[in-house]
């Protein structure tokens, strides 16, 4: 490894570094625009320079560009190198406006840095601007574009890492413009990134725009809640209102970048309908007051009717700590295990994904691997960053094959067999010729990973996944397992859950259960079976809520607690590759300023208490029922005595990249049975879409323009068969029920199958229910 | 008149195009022949080599050098590029040698693709070019119809496919990576090197490009040999004979076939006979837009790479432009950043923002409305500007520039002085 001095100062890095990167190993900054850690050196803009005294080149270079070596003396702020880059900022700023106090980026602007920092004060250039007319570029993103420096920073994030092809380098010279051909909504679902990634106002989040300075804002390190993924976010909020979330930097997860799910899916936290009060039997009480009923009634409901009188439900959105405390509150009080997830199937699913022996991959080893074989999984609605990952591992040389019934679509070059779930379990099974042949592949892989969708596989699906692992690992690798799941906290869910208890469904339908007790879950929305469901809730004598969404259930509860969303508290997730994260408390509840009196003044009546600053995290409120009240990290301690290989949690830290577990610390008894297929019948495929199917992405605000309608998928010889076009309503007959959709052509989907995509506007048919049949056809009408 | 021999432009003709009939006539593809039937791959890149030839696209690289560094050996696809890019301004020699005899670099890419061992060969072609580049078409299917083009090429194995491809018309895709950007489709910046092209470029794969004069000249080298080609050089360490394109304030302007090294005395006395109307000659570009003036003290110059590097000029690509002494050196320079400023590519900001700035500081200076610091400015940008940007554009965008800052000082000082041109009345 080369030893080097950068300012005096000796470091010895690995080869192949450059002069910036191992510059910063010792702490030193040398200024830069181009460059980006993920995006990597591309030297445009000649920022960087520095004076190499010693070495096989001399003078003045880009650091970003020239590899360390060994003996190599660099000075960063020597006269040369300090005139030079003060030139290249009064180059940069030629055209740049001096107006820093009305820019929305004013504050946490890397020019605005640089151009203070480089003493750049006076312009001397008087001849005339550069400037340009700006575009739509839809509801998330708004351009300055004559603020750009040209650092194409934008374009190496939207279109190289994240696989973008709507916008682009247009022109030349210095009339360079980073945007689309015409006006009109960003298509990636990955386009808040450029707001990341701009060092200056050009790009900035129009959602966000003039609401506050960054300075002003309460921001803590936090984790994504719209998939398994976990990916690291950093929200920020003022006067009460989540404002808008930036992407953290996990490494190991998410790397440097979100989706916009992730970016614009929070405003959940500000629903106007949000019920911030404790109700009970419909008349507003306080937490306590709800907390102490609750935890008398529950105690006499096992003391007179027995211990399945009561049933407590967790839930694949509530954190670790929360589902751990249900756990020993159903023990304290003597009632059967609680229940981790409304939907049967999701929780198997998870809790085989817990027991698994085959290790799991990072989405980091995604990237870092040669050979992906995706399985029942369409990233871009189930894991939005498995598919930049993927696009990573393809630039880098590797290749990747999705076999998925689905019209997949990846931000990357792939091979997509569009086989049913049927076949696919076929494949993972024996494969026949082609999972022969998919196997010589794999097995020739050096660094294989096997991505497998959850809710397309289900529990039965995963152990085939796993077994194919074992299969595949040999003395010098092995081959890993990227399962995706439900979501931020199904991992826990399926490790807390005991192996022998039955799902929601059965306990319901057992009629033993008189009080539901449901954590940060909405079985009407979540569970496999929303109809069933609703009839079988009318039975209760008693449901309690405990959310922080507006959901049904929550506005229809016999008793209501109000939570705090996972920004407005602290704890912990288990996400999709088992890695235990924190997230830390972003601000207090609270209705947003902007929303009393309805965008008005604020209220000019003085209390001492904030208004809707009611909910309490369910931590608190679960161990309030425990009659015990530890500081979070006691807690964490109690939960890893509980549950051992949980140990490291007691250390966990917010902004952390986490730990990973290690698997097969559990058992899960996994039926290999999959149902008959009715003759006629065609399989049925719920998918969740791409927004709004995960509960806080629909009742995100900010989110809808990206909402679809409900329609029926079909392959279009299979709809020549039926004699059904494009457009036609149809009935889908399923044991969930009849619904009526309107059917679209797919022609790059599976034969044999019907996609219907689960969101906001097709609620009753919920993903991850594995394989399961339907009959389709047009409505007949009956006189 | 023209005592030089005439390799490139033995065929040229007012008005007229040799295609293969007339080509071979004169000795067409015989070099081709003797290449495939008698020489090894090696043994042509040894040749080139030896005969010193420099690359003329404006570069002046030793072309056997280049040639030395590329895996001809290697398996797989590997590509040779024309660069026929031709748009430095005050340069139309490729042009014109195209509009004449364009076998001869047909039969050149073949004997370099060969040498190489490269199986497929693009033309580059500046977008305003179209007739020369139809002559390239033909010349192409004539020499297919020969069997030179082709499976197996006269039975020695080697297969060789040849393509035009246009240009869209810009300065920047002249430089060698930004053009195998363009020929990929894709946006024209110039990349990053390392890897260079010989490593990784057209697709990727292993790539040489060469100017159209320097190809065209290789089948002269074998078959006259490589001392008969150094010897054509008036200079020692010069060879071969080289396309100057005249311009500018001169009573003939005219591309002329003449050796490496006349001076430029004889170039502009001689071939371009006299400055026009009697003036007395103020300064030329040697060799192009890019390369910095010469003055009357450089009369005796000879041009090429090494001397006019001497004076702080460069050969570039031989195209001479010479103005008068009623020209204002600081319009020329300002004309010429104008151009410059307006084809950089956008990619870094010296060349981007740091010409916009050159340009802006010589038009104040220009129209009269310079300050005594603009003087220092423009020094300061040369000094930052020039070696300091992502290619080569910038660092020749400055070369008159720094040509103006030293040949002509008292000039700018001049106009700043009077505030007017001083040649202004």
């Amino acid at each position: 490894m080369p030893t080097l001095t950068i300012d005096n100062k000796t470091v010895t890095v690995p080869e192949g570094k450059t002069i910036l990167e191992a510059a910063e190993e010792l702490g030193i900054v040398i200024p830069h625009f181009c460059y980006h850690k993920a995006l990597g050196a591309v030297g445009a803009c000649r920022m960087c320079a520095v004076t190499i005294h010693e070495g096989s080149v001399k003078g003045l270079k880009m650091s970003c560009l020239v590899k360390v070596e060994d003996g190599m003396v660099v000075t960063t702020s020597d006269e040369r190198s300090v005139e030079f880059r003060s030139r290249v900022t009064e180059w940069q700023m030629l055209n740049h406006p001096h107006d820093c106090p009305v820019c929305d980026e004013g504050g946490e602007c890397q020019l605005q840095e640089m151009t203070i920092a480089g003493g750049h004060g006076i312009r001397r250039y008087d001849g005339p601007k550069r400037t340009y007319t700006n575009q739509d570029l839809g509801p998330f993103i708004a351009q300055e574009m004559n603020r750009c420096i040209q650092c194409y920073r934008c374009v190496r994030t939207y279109k190289d890492y994240c696989g973008g092809r709507d916008f682009g380098v247009l022109g030349s010279r210095n009339r360079v413009f980073f945007g689309r051909f015409k006006d009109g909504m960003l298509e990636s679902d990955f386009s808040g990134n450029i707001v990341d990634a701009c060092p200056t106002g050009v790009f900035t989040d129009r959602t966000y725009r003039f609401k506050s300075r960054f300075w002003d804002l309460q921001e803590a390190p936090s984790i994504c809640t719209h998939c398994s993924l976990g990916c690291s976010t950093i929200p920020g909020g003022r006067y009460r209102e989540l404002q808008r979330v930036r992407s953290g930097i996990n490494e190991e997860v998410n790397g440097f970048f979100i989706c916009d799910r992730g970016r614009f899916g929070s405003s959940y936290v500000n629903h106007p309908e949000r019920q911030r009060q404790a109700r009970s039997a419909g008349e507003t009480v306080s937490v306590e007051h709800a907390l102490e009923q609750l935890a008398v009634e529950a105690r006499r409901l096992i003391r007179s009717h027995g211990s399945e009188a009561l049933l407590l439900l967790g839930s694949h959105r509530a954190s670790l700590e929360t589902n751990w405390l249900l756990n020993q509150w159903a023990r304290e009080l003597g009632a059967r295990p609680p229940v981790f997830s409304a939907h049967g199937g999701r929780q198997a699913t998870a809790r085989a994904v817990a027991a698994s022996k085959a290790p799991l991959a990072s989405l980091e080893q995604v990237r870092q691997s040669d050979f992906v074989l995706v399985a029942g999984c369409d990233p871009l609605s189930e894991a939005p960053m498995l598919a930049v990952a993927l696009r990573q591992m393809v630039r880098n040389g590797g290749q990747v094959f999705v076999y998925d019934p689905r019209a997949v679509e990846l931000p990357c070059e792939f091979d997509h067999q569009a086989v049913t779930p049927l076949e696919l379990h076929e494949f993972l099974n024996d494969g026949g010729a082609d999972g022969k042949h998919m196997r010589e592949l794999l097995q020739q892989a050096k660094s294989p990973v096997l991505v497998g969708g959850g809710d397309l596989l289900g529990a039965y699906g995963m152990v085939q996944l796993q077994s194919l692992a074992e299969r595949l690992a040999n003395a010098e690798r092995s081959c890993l397992i990227y399962p995706v799941l439900a979501g931020p906290d199904s991992y826990a869910a399926g490790l807390l859950a005991d192996d022998r208890s039955e799902t929601l469904l059965e306990r319901l339908e057992s009629g033993k259960v008189r009080m539901l007790v449901c954590a940060e879950t909405d079985p009407l929305l979540e569970s496999s079976a929303p109809g069933r469901i609703a009839e079988l809730l009318t039975g209760l004598e008693q449901l309690v809520v405990l959310d922080h969404l507006p959901t049904a259930v929550a506005k229809d509860a016999d008793l209501f607690i109000p939570t705090r969303t996972p920004l407005e508290c602290d704890g912990s997730f288990i996400n999709n590759e088992g890695r235990v994260q924190a997230f830390a408390r972003v601000l207090e509840p609270g209705i947003p300023l902007a929303q009393e009196n309805q965008g008005g003044h604020p209220s000019r009546e003085f209390s001492t208490t904030t208004p809707g600053a009611e909910p309490w995290a369910a931590i608190e409120a679960l161990q309030s029922l425990l009659s015990q009240n530890l500081p979070l990290a006691e807690l964490r301690a109690r939960i890893v005595a509980d549950v051992q290989h949980l140990q490291g949690l007691a250390q966990l830290e917010a902004g952390h990249p986490g730990y990973q577990l290690c698997g097969g610390a559990i058992k899960a008894s996994v039926s290999d049975r999959l149902p008959e297929q009715p003759e006629g019948s065609l399989q049925l495929i719920v998918s969740p879409a791409r927004y709004g199917s995960d509960l806080s992405s629909r009742y995100s605000e900010k989110l809808e323009p990206r909402f679809v309608g409900a329609r029926l998928q079909m392959h279009p010889l299979d709809m020549v068969a039926r004699q059904l076009q494009e457009g036609d309503e149809v009935t889908l007959d399923s044991d969930l029920g009849s619904f009526r959709l309107p059917l679209i052509s797919q022609p790059d989907m599976a034969r044999g199958c019907v996609v219907v995509e689960h969101n906001a506007a097709q609620t009753s048919l919920v993903p991850g229910s594995g394989v399961s049949y339907c009959q389709v056809g047009k409505e007949v009408t009956r006189d | 008149m023209n005592e030089t021999p005439q390799l490139l432009f033995k065929n040229r003709r007012p008005g007229e195009t040799v295609f293969m009939e007339g080509y071979r006539a004169t000795g067409g593809y015989t070099a081709l022949e003797k290449a495939f039937r008698e020489m090894s791959p090696a043994d042509l890149r040894g040749l080139v080599k030896e005969a010193a030839l420099r690359g003329r696209g404006g570069a002046g690289f030793p072309t056997g050098v280049k040639w030395g560094f590329f895996p001809a050996d290697a398996p797989g696809v590997k590509y040779l590029v024309c660069n026929c890019d031709e748009m430095e301004p005050g340069t139309y020699k490729d042009g014109e040698l195209l509009k004449a005899d364009p076998h001869q670099l047909v039969e050149g890419m073949i004997v370099s693709a060969y040498a190489l061992q490269t199986e497929v060969g693009y033309i580059f072609i500046r977008y305003a070019y179209e007739p020369q580049a139809e002559n390239l078409r033909r010349a192409i299917a004539e020499a297919a119809a020969a069997g030179y083009i082709g499976k197996n090429i006269l039975g020695s194995g080697f297969d060789f496919e040849l393509h035009v491809h246009g240009s869209a018309g810009r300065y920047i895709l002249g430089e060698e990576t930004a053009l195998l950007n363009g020929l990929e489709g894709i946006r024209p910046n110039p990349r990053m090197k390392p890897p260079f092209p010989a490593v990784k470029g057209l697709f990727g794969r292993p790539t040489t490009v060469n100017n159209v004069e320097t190809i065209s000249n290789i089948p002269h080298i074998i078959n006259g040999g490589a001392q008969w080609f150094k010897d054509l050089a008036l200079t020692p360490d010069g060879s071969g004979t080289k396309l100057y394109g005249l311009s500018g304030h001169l009573n003939r302007t005219e591309c002329f076939e003449l050796p490496v090294g006349i001076s430029l005395r004889e170039i502009v006395e001689v071939y371009g006979k006299g400055v026009r109307g009697g003036k007395r000659f103020k300064a030329c570009l040697p060799g192009g837009a890019s390369t910095p003036y010469l003055t009357p003290a450089h009369m005796d110059v000879a041009l090429d790479f090494s001397s006019l590097e001497q004076v702080g000029s460069r050969f570039g690509t031989a195209g001479v432009t010479v103005f008068d002494e009623n020209t204002c050196m600081v319009a020329v320079t300002l004309n010429l950043i104008r151009f410059f400023a307006r084809e950089s590519c956008g990619w870094c900001t010296p060349c981007r923002d740091g010409l916009t700035m050159v340009r802006w500081l010589l038009e104040t200076i220009d129209s009269g409305k310079g300050i005594p610091e603009h003087l220092e400015m423009l020094k300061e940008q040369l000094k930052n500007i020039s070696g300091n940007s992502f290619c080569a554009l910038a660092e020749g965008a400055m070369g008159p520039v720094a040509g103006l800052l030293n040949h002509f000082e008292q000039e700018i000082v001049d106009h700043i002085e009077l505030g007017r041109c001083p040649l202004r009345k």
